[in-house]
């Protein structure tokens, strides 16, 4: 039992180490400034977080271990593992219902995720394991030094290679020369600070192996929120309307472009409600560690991040639910119990300040195909603030 | 200057003493802890403490706000250590201060007390961080096996001396007091009145659920309210000893029940939690368990907790035991409530909080609860409402009137002007 006391002395030993990584950053794209390490480095929590909850048995996650900086195994407490919990079971059940046909009889179609801000996630491997071989193109976006990370994690753990189906012999695996650029036939890591895509740029350049005809699910797990509300609203729109958007041989009316445009969706795991005793002491904790959440004052709500999916075009369905929610409304009782019985969660009204400082936003259009997220049909949201 | 009066000194400090001297403050404080019985008897006038969980720069802040030891009678109702960053530094000099003076602070057993709760939540990993060695933890954790269960406050005062505002003080202390005797009070940490109420002295409301208030006469003309002590101005050691004899019958308001926790279904009068075998381990379930971890509900009789021990009481639960053991309120701890205080259930319980800004994230504010000395049983005159409410043959507790509350409300210590480490406390989040 590690110390989580002090969580922030991980801070520094992760300051130290991140030094190391400086030399790709250099030659790749986006140089990243102080700020921006701050925010790399929240990828870190992220990840010393997930190993704290499938140590304890929360998460089942065979690739945890490879993907966390080793020495940073920290027990973290309850109501932190708890929310890791949640938030991780609920993006897997959004993007499983994505993935999967909504009926048997439905004909099996390629589909595609592009994860904003990825760094070490382990959503790809869990997934691809059961995919084999795989009906998917997962994108994953990241700074470079996220990035590299992650590829040399992958270079080095044989399992991550096996989850992927990936075999070097066979030569479907390229990687580019800083070692921050992974592609394959399904599976790819573009080192991209989010802020440069452009509508200028050809998509084959800066995102090589997007595919801009199939149904695709983006995910931002925590990562436009650290993007200012311009620069977050860009990068959506690039996905919404440059890449995704109408395609260029559609002349005719709007609604011949909506039926020629592939199934989008998105999926947000933000922070909301700044405004309240606890909301406001999260954004001073977190300015103190040069944490800004930038657009957190924008989407303050459930509401407004209702409001931002329908702006942005995903005009079938918008919904959120706060953490608090779906822990009550998605976990099963049963399921409830297991995890429960897991740690002494003492602390319920903290849990409750905290679960409700959270959410899921999902949205979606069909565009020319209307089952594409019929399996989203189901799944229950949280009504009103 | 005694070895325990610089450990105090030190520890006030917020600086650790050696071991070794941890060892013998355990030693004392067990000697003095065994001699307790599961539930105290503390006389008015008392501050009520609630949850303090290592916040030691928070606990300073309690003692400007409360008084510090001996000057003011402090009960504290548990949860010592855990999540905090100074779980050592707070418990260890709550003890020196026991020790030191027995008669004047009182300290309870919380869940966190406990071998269990302590690995899990942060106490256990301070201890070895900061001693090299679970010695000091085993220490601790054999004081906390002999910490009383719960206490029995009596001799509170039913009306409050109200507090002087110090911006108006000519109009303030004289305007409402015709309207009715003062029941309770809030202060912010500046000592200026926030909120207030009056109870009335005499009439015949419909509100049925202070009927029977209305039935029991009127407080005596003899000792006005405003002749009331309160507690900040009472004299050091006044209420530590002397009619504490049986002041439940001679006081005009019903005992108060301090817990940590809550009531629990094994428990049906204050004799029962006297029976406890208390010296061990907090239990998984049973009596013991309960009164650490129960919780107030607004549901009706008996519920599953959510926390996987104890039980959530309702509204019912509370009156009944309140009626049959002649208290007029519980005061308990346990939950975290924004306010600092939450009063429920017809103000038949109350939940004080004292760790404000929990975990140095939940942006709350904390509060502490005085309860006034009943001056007009200060002497040998032993009037007896309680009993004219018998002789009426209304055999009822609500007859009992609820004491005075004052609330001292206040915020976290601003941690820059008070010396702390450079190593500030990072609260977690999902990143």
């Amino acid at each position: 039992m590690a110390a989580p006391q002090i969580p922030n002395l991980n801070t520094f030993r992760r300051g130290r180490g991140r030094g190391r990584g400086t030399g790709h950053v250099e030659n790749g794209p986006g140089h990243p400034t102080g700020k921006d390490r701050v925010v790399q480095g929240t990828d870190n929590d992220a990840s010393v977080s997930r190993m704290s909850a499938v140590e304890l048995r929360y998460l089942d996650d065979p690739y945890a271990t490879a993907l966390t900086p080793s020495g940073s195994v920290t027990r973290r407490f309850p109501i932190i593992n708890r929310g890791t919990y949640v938030r991780t079971t609920a993006i897997d059940r959004l993007v499983t219902r994505f993935l999967s046909p909504y009926s048997p009889e439905a004909p099996i179609r390629k589909k595609q995720v592009i994860s904003l801000g990825a760094g070490s996630d382990t959503r790809i491997f869990r997934l691809f394991s059961a995919r084999q071989p795989p009906d998917i193109v997962y994108h994953e976006l990241d700074f470079a030094v996220n990035t590299a990370t992650k590829i040399q994690a992958i270079r080095s753990t044989p399992s991550l290679q096996r989850a992927l189906g990936l075999d070097s012999s066979r030569d479907n695996v390229t990687v580019s020369e800083a070692g921050d650029a992974l592609h394959s036939p399904s599976y790819h890591i573009h080192p991209v600070d989010l802020r440069s895509l452009s509508a200028d740029s050809s998509l084959s350049e800066t995102l090589p192996g997007v595919d801009r005809e199939l149904p695709t699910l983006l995910i931002s797990e925590c990562c436009l929120i650290y993007l200012s509300p311009t620069e977050a609203a860009q990068v959506v729109s690039f996905f919404t309307e440059h890449v995704f958007g109408p395609s260029s041989e559609a002349t005719a009316g709007e609604d011949t472009q909506q039926c020629s445009q592939a199934p989008l969706g998105l999926v947000l795991y933000e922070p909301i409600r700044p405004d309240d005793p606890f909301g406001r002491t999260m954004v001073s904790n977190l300015a103190a560690r040069g944490i800004q959440l930038q657009t957190l004052h924008k989407y303050a709500s459930l509401e407004a991040q209702r409001a931002r999916l329908r702006e942005h075009g995903l005009s079938s369905g918008q919904a959120a639910a706060d953490i608090d929610f779906i822990w009550e409304r998605w976990v099963s009782e049963e399921e409830k119990e297991r995890v429960s019985s897991l740690e002494m969660l003492d602390e319920m009204e903290e849990w409750r300040l905290l679960a409700r400082h959270y959410c899921i936003a999902w949205g979606w259009r069909d565009g020319n195909d209307v089952e594409a997220f019929e399996g989203w049909s189901t799944i229950q949201a949280q009504p009103g603030e | 200057m005694s070895d325990l009066d610089r450990a105090i000194e030190q520890l006030r400090a917020c600086r650790l003493i050696p071991e070794s001297q941890v060892r013998e403050l355990c030693y004392k404080a067990r000697e003095l802890l065994i001699e307790e019985g599961n539930v105290v008897s503390v006389d008015a006038p008392v501050t009520i403490c609630g949850d303090i969980h290592g916040q030691f720069h928070d606990l300073m802040e309690l003692f400007r706000v409360g008084g510090d030891v001996p000057d003011t009678n402090y009960l504290f109702m548990g949860d010592f250590v855990d999540r905090g960053f100074y779980s050592l530094e707070s418990f260890l000099l709550l003890l020196c201060l026991k020790v030191r003076y027995p008669d004047r602070i009182t300290l309870i057993r919380g869940n966190h007390e406990s071998r269990q709760i302590t690995t899990v939540y942060g106490f256990y990993d301070e201890c070895i961080r900061k001693y090299g060695s679970a010695n000091v933890w085993r220490y601790c954790c054999e004081v906390f096996d002999y910490l009383a269960l719960g206490a029995i406050v009596l001799g509170a005062s039913s009306g409050l001396e109200p507090t002087t505002s110090y911006t108006n003080d000519t109009t303030q202390s004289t305007m409402p007091i015709d309207d009715g005797e003062l029941e309770t009070e809030v202060l912010n940490s500046q000592g200026e009145v926030t909120f207030s109420t009056y109870r009335p002295r005499q009439r015949s409301s419909s509100d049925t659920s202070t009927d029977s208030r209305a039935i029991s006469p009127p407080r005596d003309i003899s000792a006005p309210p405003g002749q009331a002590t309160p507690s900040r101005t009472g004299a050091p050691g006044t209420g530590a000893s002397g009619d504490g004899n049986g002041s439940a019958q001679t006081s005009r308001t019903g005992a108060v029940l301090c817990v940590h926790g809550g009531l629990s279904p094994l428990i049906d009068s204050v004799d029962k939690i006297r029976l406890i075998d208390r010296k061990q381990e907090v239990p998984h379930e049973g009596a013991m368990c309960d009164l650490l971890w129960s919780d107030p509900d607004e549901i009706e009789g008996w519920g599953l907790s959510p926390r996987g021990a104890g039980f959530l009481f309702g509204s019912d639960i509370v009156k009944q035991f309140n009626h049959l053991n002649g208290l007029s309120l519980v005061a308990r701890a346990h939950q975290l409530v924004m306010e600092g205080y939450k009063e429920m259930f017809d103000g038949g319980i109350v939940t004080v909080w004292s760790a404000p800004n929990y975990c140095y994230r939940c942006g709350n504010v904390a509060a502490i609860l005085e309860l006034g000395e009943d001056a007009s049983n200060g002497g040998t005159v032993a009037r007896s409402n309680g009993e004219y409410g018998r002789s009426n043959g209304v055999v009822d507790a609500n007859t009992v009137v609820s004491p005075g509350r004052r609330y001292r409300v206040f915020e976290a210590a601003a941690q820059d002007t008070r010396g702390m480490p450079a190593k500030k406390p990072v609260a977690d989040y999902f990143l």
